[in-house]
């Protein structure tokens, strides 16, 4: 009855972003994003508390889709962020985070909409444009002919998980398959256009993460029954496969629209075993050692064909069937153990991320610099640029340079803020006068050593502070200086255990974090409809 | 349950709506979050949507909501406008009526109670609303606006081809009041690439513009996820799914397009089929697939690469195809068939009836035929060549959310719609009256001609002071046209101000008609009108001319209706007797030209203003000039709100002052704005708004009746549909 209940009006509400309910519960998400951010850190227990699964995680995809957002601003910035890991399976926390910072940030000038827009999307531009160009030194071009970067890049992907559970050691283990599942996916005799196989992730729970191990080819499960008849396989020359993706059941396809007359006596089921029983002979001439199929296989006709040494496995589902039609091109099984279920899951989805960082990477090959640097070198620069070359923006956008200088400085710190989230422990963090670099020290120093002596290697570990550098808080006042640009070749080489990121999710993930951030400061009002 | 409808309350309710769609007008507007019980959320800055998004239940309201969808059927474009001039309207009678009480006095009905005489009293204005809209505004548009109109094709020859620059003038004002104020400019240079890169042949963009408008749901592809930023357009034709089969193909690429299953069935609908033996049925199946493959083998011996089918084909079909080399795409929609069939003119082809015939003309070529992936998701993407005008090519909108997407979607749809209409010629028609001093109802052209009041008080002699009035009247109008004609260049002359040379040029002839009109008119019965129609001299004197597109025609009739009319009114006793001294009047049919443009910023609301203050300074009539004042007042309210966050020079008051001073000394209008906007757009958003205020003025109770729920619901799909 109630699709003839007349429509209730909806609830209009003016300037959803100014009251107070608005600005918590913002605040609330970001706090709840920022503490998740990164290698240190922390997790969050999802479960329903009526006995389903109980899920341990910091990983975006999995804390956003379970995440009850009520109010309509905040499932604006959870669907672009779901929308954005669902293209690049990384970047989800740093798209969030920087999102929240930027409309609170903003949020708190109270300049007009059109001012602020405009100015967002000129400093983003200037980001893109930088990052994109060729003295950009955040930036590190992937080298394909050894494995440092690629390992480096998935290993970054797996120590910023540590629901994951996995020490040093598991994860120089686990980054090493990763590898080498995406290069299996790589066929041998590539042209100009390449297309990339499949990596199968089969789950092993129970056993040791040490034990997990890359196969090339399809694992298909089979009963352990089947499996003792099966072995061993005699032959070794030659094993030929046959792949059946329609039904060998022998039901009746569909036979029209009309009518089927058929006479006392005369049984179709028979005739249809008769013709399965042909194919068979068929396969025993031609053979075949092995036959799958999609769907079902006739009991009579299975009992046939084992009779006759051909092993038939059966059910196969569509989803292997895809790689199984593959099966000559590219395929590999990678096989995953962890400690427990919600660690495997969340193992299983950081090993997917990064896959796909690697494959956007074949596609666009470069890496940035993790760890914070990115952020906080993009902040040197775009601070030193607004101060030093204001005339263009201030024609082109019309705008004062007071609100050129707010809007700068609330982009800014919205990025360091970002950086600033990756100490969870209390430490200060630090950046240098030269490459505009991120620093962490531990926090409650003696007050007695001299701090700036203290951090040994930058937050993508690319700099050691053996050099002369000038030290200043993140967040303080300092004054903008020109970071070096054009990374020199000795730091390309020295590239062994840094910490990068996906360049291509990470990109993307900065112009949607700006984009989500305009659009939310953007709206004027917000209608619920409470049908 | 009953409640008295009265502007008071219609006021209430129009201010409600102002405050909500006032915040998304013009390029300052933003944007507002529609949140569906489904739990997606849209952004929209969409005057139609919103308004549909609020669910209303006052009947008021609801009487506004449904008048703006049927204007935006009509055009698509003008949903805010139109809720704030239809409350500025309000608020102007609403004022009127408060300090004017008893400004209409009827004395048969004082009996009655205040409400009723109310009533009566906004019947009365609902029908000189009715006049105003129905022959003064044409008459303004035609002979004062008409003036300023420019247009959006690059040539004044009769060839119309389209001009970028002014399109994207056209394009950017209208994506400025449509997507959020950092997409406008993109998806505005997007929407005009596409439409030169789909425009094979210039002239014919219109063909283009209607196949977009019909099929641009399969014209366009939304990906989430992605920056606004990497929206593109790609060449060819993307169907929104996958390949049943893909087989890589180069060279020639055939298509044929199937309807049916090409595997033949045991029975087909209405008949029977009798199995008397399992040989048989074996049998059957054998010659079944042996069918399959001699079809298939055949589309393989025609070269066919692509086979693009609107059912699901049994698996033997693709497993067939694919053996052949031939890609499959099944369960097409019925839409993207007829978008295809549109665009390469290629017909199903037919199964052949016996296994020996097997002739396949339908066969078409494609340029590429291949896989698309776009985030993950994979598409069929075809290059066909096209037999039309409309040279395939997609859009593809990214976002970061679907709302954005699917506003952006809305704008450029709209846009489509907006423009089909802004290439479409606006019919006018209007009368004039032609007779003595003292007729004072309807237009009056010799109102404004200062020979009026030297001339002799010779009553009678109509034809004489016509004669003169016409020819002084067109020396004034000849000189303006001049003067416009050396401002403007690319401003295209309407019919109008060259029909004045025609008269000019040839007083005789409008001189003789309009004597023949008069005696018709004495002569007829009163049952029956004479149309006299004069088309031919002025054909004549425009052959000379190229750049009048239309003719216009100048129909005088008997005036039948116009006495008919009088009857009606006759319980306004002045009414009655103004019209009865009217003997003749002239029909006008005229038109705005297809491609009328002006700059935005309100200028169409400035300038009509101007005039109709004009207009309402010389009539004589007071309920025709109030009725224009309010009209002029009301449409201010547009440029109010655009100019609200402007400061200075560029403040309400500086622009709206300088506007009259410029008009005052005839000048040029300058425009400080770079957009255009379509005039015929805005002539029938007026129109559409006076049509609703007399709606609302009309009814005078509002009776709330118990109805069965299903009822309702029907009422809402209409309203929805």
């Amino acid at each position: 009855m109630s699709r003839l209940e007349a429509k209730k009006p909806s609830i209009c509400r003016r300037e959803p972003l100014t009251g107070e309910r608005a600005g918590a519960r913002l605040a609330a998400l970001r706090g709840l994003l920022t503490s998740c951010y990164g290698p240190a850190g922390r997790l969050k227990q999802l479960h329903n508390g009526r006995g389903g699964p109980v899920a341990a995680t910091s990983h975006s995809a999995a804390l956003l889709a379970g995440l009850p957002v009520s109010h309509p601003v905040l499932k604006v910035l959870t669907a672009a962020v779901r929308n954005h890991v669902a293209c690049f399976s990384d970047g989800g926390l740093f798209t969030a985070i920087l999102c929240c910072n930027l409309v609170e940030n903003v949020q708190r000038l109270g300049l007009t909409p059109t001012t602020v827009i405009r100015l967002n999307k000129h400093l983003l531009s200037l980001c893109t444009r930088y990052l994109k160009s060729e003295v950009c030194a955040c930036r590190i071009p992937v080298d394909f002919g050894s494995t440092q970067i690629l390992l480096s890049l998935v290993r970054s992907i797996l120590t910023s998980k540590p629901a994951c559970m996995l020490i040093a050691k598991e994860i120089d283990h686990i980054s090493t398959l990763i590898l080498k599942a995406f290069l299996l996916t790589i066929p041998e005799n590539a042209q100009e256009h390449i297309i990339l196989g499949k990596s199968i992730i089969v789950p092993l729970k129970g056993q040791r993460v040490i034990d997990s191990a890359v196969l090339p080819g399809i694992l298909i499960e089979v009963s352990e029954v089947q499996l003792m008849k099966i072995l061993p396989i005699k032959k070794s020359d030659s094993f030929k496969v046959a792949v059946f993706c329609v039904s060998l059941s022998g039901d009746l396809s569909d036979t029209g629209e009309g009518t089927l007359l058929v006479s006392y006596g005369v049984s179709l089921e028979n005739a249809a075993l008769d013709q399965l029983f042909n194919l068979g002979k068929q396969l025993v001439s031609d053979h075949v050692d092995l036959v799958l199929c999609q769907k079902v296989i006739h009991p009579s006709l299975k009992q046939f064909l084992r009779t006759h040494q051909i092993i038939a496995v059966d059910r196969i589902g569509v989803s292997l069937m895809e790689p199984l039609s593959k099966v000559t091109a590219t395929v590999c099984s990678l096989l995953l153990c962890n400690r427990n279920d919600t660690a495997w899951d969340e193992l299983k989805l950081t090993c997917q991320t990064a896959l796909h960082a690697l494959q956007l990477t074949v596609k666009e090959p470069y890496v940035l610099l993790g760890g914070g640097c990115t952020e906080t070198h993009l902040v040197a620069y775009i601070r030193h640029k607004t101060r030093n070359e204001p005339e263009s923006v201030l024609r082109d956008e019309r705008c004062s340079q007071t609100e050129l200088q707010l809007i700068t400085e609330a982009f800014c710190s919205a990025l360091e803020s970002l950086a600033g989230s990756l100490e969870h422990d209390g430490g200060e963090v630090l950046t240098d006068g030269k490459y505009g670099h991120f620093w962490s020290v531990q926090a409650n120093l003696p007050s007695a050593v001299n701090w700036p002596d203290l951090p040994s290697r930058c937050g993508c570990g690319l700099y050691s502070s053996q050099e002369e550098l000038s030290w200043s808080f993140l967040r303080s006042a300092h004054h903008p200086f020109p970071p070096q640009t054009c990374l020199s070749h000795e730091a390309k080489g020295s590239a062994n255990t840094l910490t990068l990121d996906c360049f291509t999710a990470k990109l993307s993930g900065l112009q949607v974090a700006v984009e989500t951030a305009s659009l939310i400061l953007d709206l004027s009002c917000v209608i619920e409809d409470t049908n | 349950m009953a409640a008295a409808g009265s502007v008071a309350v219609a006021l209430h309710v129009a201010e409600v709506l102002e405050t909500i769609v006032s915040g998304c007008l013009g390029p300052e507007g933003r944007q507002v979050l529609c949140t569906k019980p489904t739990g997606e959320v849209l952004l929209s800055r969409d005057g139609g949507r919103l308004l549909k998004a609020l669910h209303l239940e006052h009947p008021v309201a609801r009487v506004m909501v449904a008048c703006v969808s049927s204007h935006l059927r009509k055009t698509g474009d003008g949903a805010k406008t139109f809720i704030i001039f239809l409350c500025h309207l309000l608020r102007g009678l609403h004022e009127i009526t408060d300090k004017e009480k008893d400004y209409f006095i009827f004395e048969n009905i004082q009996t009655c109670g205040r409400h009723w005489k109310n009533c009566c009293q906004w019947k009365f204005i609902s029908q000189a609303l009715l006049t105003f809209q129905t022959q003064i505004l044409d008459y303004i548009m035609d002979h004062y606006l008409s003036r300023h109109f420019l247009s959006i094709f690059s040539s004044c020859s009769k060839e119309r081809t389209l001009c970028r620059s002014s399109l994207e003038m056209l394009l950017g004002a209208y994506f400025c009041g449509r997507v959020g104020r950092n997409h406008h400019n993109l998806i505005s240079q997007l929407m005009c690439d596409y439409v030169f890169k789909c425009t094979a042949c210039e002239s014919r963009f219109e063909e283009v513009l209607e196949i977009v408008d019909d099929c641009f749901v399969e014209l366009k592809v939304g990906v989430t996820g992605l920056p606004v930023s990497d929206s593109r357009i790609i060449a060819g034709l993307v169907l929104q799914r996958d390949f049943s089969v893909y087989c890589p193909a180069d060279g020639d690429i055939r298509i044929a397009i199937v309807t049916e299953t090409i595997q033949p069935l045991f029975s087909v609908s209405g008949s029977e089929f009798i199995l008397n033996s399992e040989v048989q049925f074996q049998t059957s199946q054998l010659w079944i697939t042996e069918r399959t493959k001699a079809i298939v083998k055949h589309l393989q011996s025609q070269n066919v690469k692509l086979l693009l089918s609107t059912v699901k084909q049994p698996d033997l079909v693709i497993y067939c195809a694919g053996l052949n080399g031939i890609s499959v795409v099944e369960c097409l929609s019925s839409e993207e068939l007829s978008l295809i069939q549109r665009v390469i003119g290629l017909a199903p082809f037919a199964l052949p009836e016996a296994s020996s015939q097997y002739e396949l003309s339908h066969t078409a070529l494609v340029e590429f035929c291949k896989p698309l992936i776009l985030r993950s998701k994979r598409y069929v993407h075809l290059g066909l060549m096209s037999a039309c005008s409309f040279t395939p090519h997609c859009v593809v909108l990214c976002g970061p959310v679907q709302g954005l997407i699917e506003q952006h979607e809305d704008a450029l749809h709209g846009a489509f719609k907006m423009l089909r209409q802004v290439f479409k010629d606006l019919d006018l028609n209007y009368v004039t009256q032609t007779s003595d001093q003292n007729c004072t109802s309807g237009p009056c052209i010799y109102e404004n001609s200062r020979e009026n009041n030297e001339l002799p008080k010779i009553v009678n002699s109509s034809i004489q002071r016509s004669y003169q009035d016409t020819v002084v009247k067109s020396k004034g109008e000849l000189a303006k046209t001049q003067t416009n004609l050396k401002v403007c260049s690319n401003l295209i002359v309407p019919g109008v101000k060259l029909e004045k040379n025609v008269l000019c040029s040839g007083p005789k002839v409008a001189v003789t008609d309009s004597y023949q009109t008069e005696e018709t008119l004495r002569c007829s019965s009163p049952n029956k009108g004479t149309i006299m129609d004069d088309h031919e001299p002025y054909i004549e004197s425009n052959s000379g001319n190229s750049t009048t597109e239309n003719t216009r025609r100048e129909i005088s009739y008997g005036n039948l209706q116009v006495t008919k009319l009088a009857r009606k009114d006759s319980m306004l006793p002045l009414r009655y007797k103004s019209l009865k001294m009217c003997t003749s009047q002239r029909y006008y049919f005229s038109s705005i030209p297809a491609g009328c443009v002006l700059p935005v910023g309100g200028n169409f609301e400035i300038l009509l203003h101007y005039y109709l203050l004009n207009y309402a300074k010389k009539c004589q009539q007071s309920e025709q000039t109030m009725v224009s004042r309010i009209i002029a007042n009301a449409l201010l309210g547009v440029p109010k709100i655009l100019y609200k966050s402007k400061k200075g020079n560029y403040s309400f008051p500086q622009v709206y002052v300088r506007a009259l001073q410029t008009l005052q000394t005839n000048q040029p209008m300058i425009s400080n704005q770079t957009g255009l906007e379509s005039v015929a757009g805005k002539y029938q958003l007026l129109t559409s708004v006076l049509q609703c205020l007399t709606n609302i003025l009309t009814v005078d109770l509002v009776i709330s009746i118990e109805r069965q729920p299903r009822e309702i619901c029907d009422q809402d799909s209409e309203e929805e549909l």
